[in-house]
């Protein structure tokens, strides 16, 4: 998700190729080349600019709607949907068995392994879906920033926010059995929800401030971030 | 002085024949290059092949200058197949066809994006409210985002065809890619 105005002047994207699989978009008012995943320009007049990121969430249908009942959603065109374009609801199976492009060749894990990414200040690090699912919460440290992440209830949407609270690392463990999701404190025992937004106890009220993290495939994170590390669980 | 006339007539058909047979050979050059212009962009950035950053370099440069090349092009083919079209035989006449017709072509394709046509674009997004929402299932994963109170999500399976959507939300121009 990226702001459109750069150096004052509004711009409108087209999909308009693609880079070792990753689409490149053209804007039409100066005709130059962007990269999708980094917001940054590639080619062309503007060349070294850089889209302003705006913080996006991949949740589940379910999820964002509890979050947010007054939001809109983007109605499929009856064209594409007639003749039968869009992605079926399995698609990520199935694109677990389409090959891979690239002249990036890591062979750290699989290529069409998902992974969340984090990337703060330079710092990078990508977390396999699966150990997310099956370690969440997760109380970790990037680049000196301590972080957690968290999946819904759902198993599929993931947050990630910066675990400081008044300047001082805090971890967090899951309530069991809580629907919605439920996280604690470990230094206040404050009940915490799925937003990051503390519910109740002493620190209620507060908001933990969200980190922007990227859903992708193993091989594209690493082609963007090479030197990113991949967590595992084993070292932690 | 009949020969030398029929001398002067010889080396006039000559240097004729030989300048249609220059103009024949640069209507082939351009029909070759116009092509190359306009294919070559679409070769490098092939969806299931890795691109390196001197394809891309290459790839915008020609993307870039092929609609006003292959336009220039085109009109000099209008005049050299103008020029060869008299008293050529009707297979020369096919042949001049052909090769405009090819010229003209490059020069429409270059001011095509074929990915556009692959995921065709949405110029005029519509939304449905959240709990009117039922072409999405509840499992579905979407992209959302809120700015300034306003929130909005994008289903996965659409912008998995379309790519790139504008919108303003909460005030704030933005794409959603995906």
């Amino acid at each position: 998700m990226w702001a459109t105005t750069v150096n004052g002047q509004q711009l409108h994207f087209h999909l308009t190729g693609i880079n070792n699989q990753n689409f490149i978009m053209r804007d039409e008012e100066t005709g130059s080349w962007w990269q999708q995943v980094t917001g940054a320009a590639i080619l062309g007049p503007l060349k070294g600019a850089r889209l302003q990121p705006i913080l996006q969430d991949e949740l589940t249908l379910a999820t964002w709607r509890q979050e947010q009942p007054d939001g809109r959603v983007l109605r499929p065109d009856p064209r594409i949907q007639q003749a039968g374009l869009y992605e079926s609801a399995d698609w990520e199976t199935r694109m677990q068995s389409v090959r891979v492009a690239t002249t990036d060749t890591d062979k750290t894990t699989k290529q069409r392994t998902l992974v969340a990414g984090l990337d703060i200040n330079g710092a990078a690090q990508a977390y396999p879906m699966d150990l997310l699912s099956a370690q969440s919460p997760i109380n970790d440290s990037v680049g000196g920033t301590p972080v957690l992440l968290v999946v819904d209830s759902d198993r599929r949407s993931v947050r990630a926010f910066e675990r400081t609270i008044d300047g001082r690392a805090v971890e967090f463990f899951l309530q069991a059995d809580a629907t919605p999701l439920r996280l604690t404190d470990a230094a206040t025992g404050s009940v915490w929800d799925f937003t990051g937004h503390a519910m109740s106890g002493p620190l209620v009220g507060r908001q933990l401030k969200q980190l922007p993290i990227l859903n992708d495939y193993w091989f594209d994170w690493h082609s963007y971030h090479p030197n990113t590390t991949l967590y595992n669980a084993g070292a932690h | 002085m009949t020969t030398t006339i029929q001398a002067d007539n010889r080396t006039a058909t000559f240097k004729r024949n030989n300048l249609r047979r220059i103009a024949w050979l640069a209507l082939l050059l351009l029909v070759i290059s116009a092509l190359i212009l306009v294919l070559m962009p679409a070769w490098l950035i092939q969806p299931f092949r890795p691109q390196t950053p001197s394809a891309l370099v290459r790839s915008y440069a020609l993307r870039h200058w092929s609609p006003i090349v292959t336009l220039v092009f085109a009109v000099t083919a209008f005049l050299l197949c103008g020029w060869l079209w008299r008293g050529a035989r009707w297979w020369r006449k096919t042949a001049l066809v052909c090769a405009l017709a090819l010229v003209c072509g490059a020069a429409w394709l270059a001011r095509q994006n074929h990915f556009e046509w692959m995921f065709h674009p949405l110029p005029n997004p519509a939304y449905a409210r959240a709990r009117e929402a039922n072409f999405v299932g509840d499992s579905d994963m979407v992209l959302t985002v809120r700015v300034n109170g306003e929130a909005v999500a994008y289903p996965i399976r659409q912008m998995a065809y379309h790519h790139v959507i504008a919108d303003t939300v909460g005030g704030v121009p933005l794409v959603a890619t995906y």
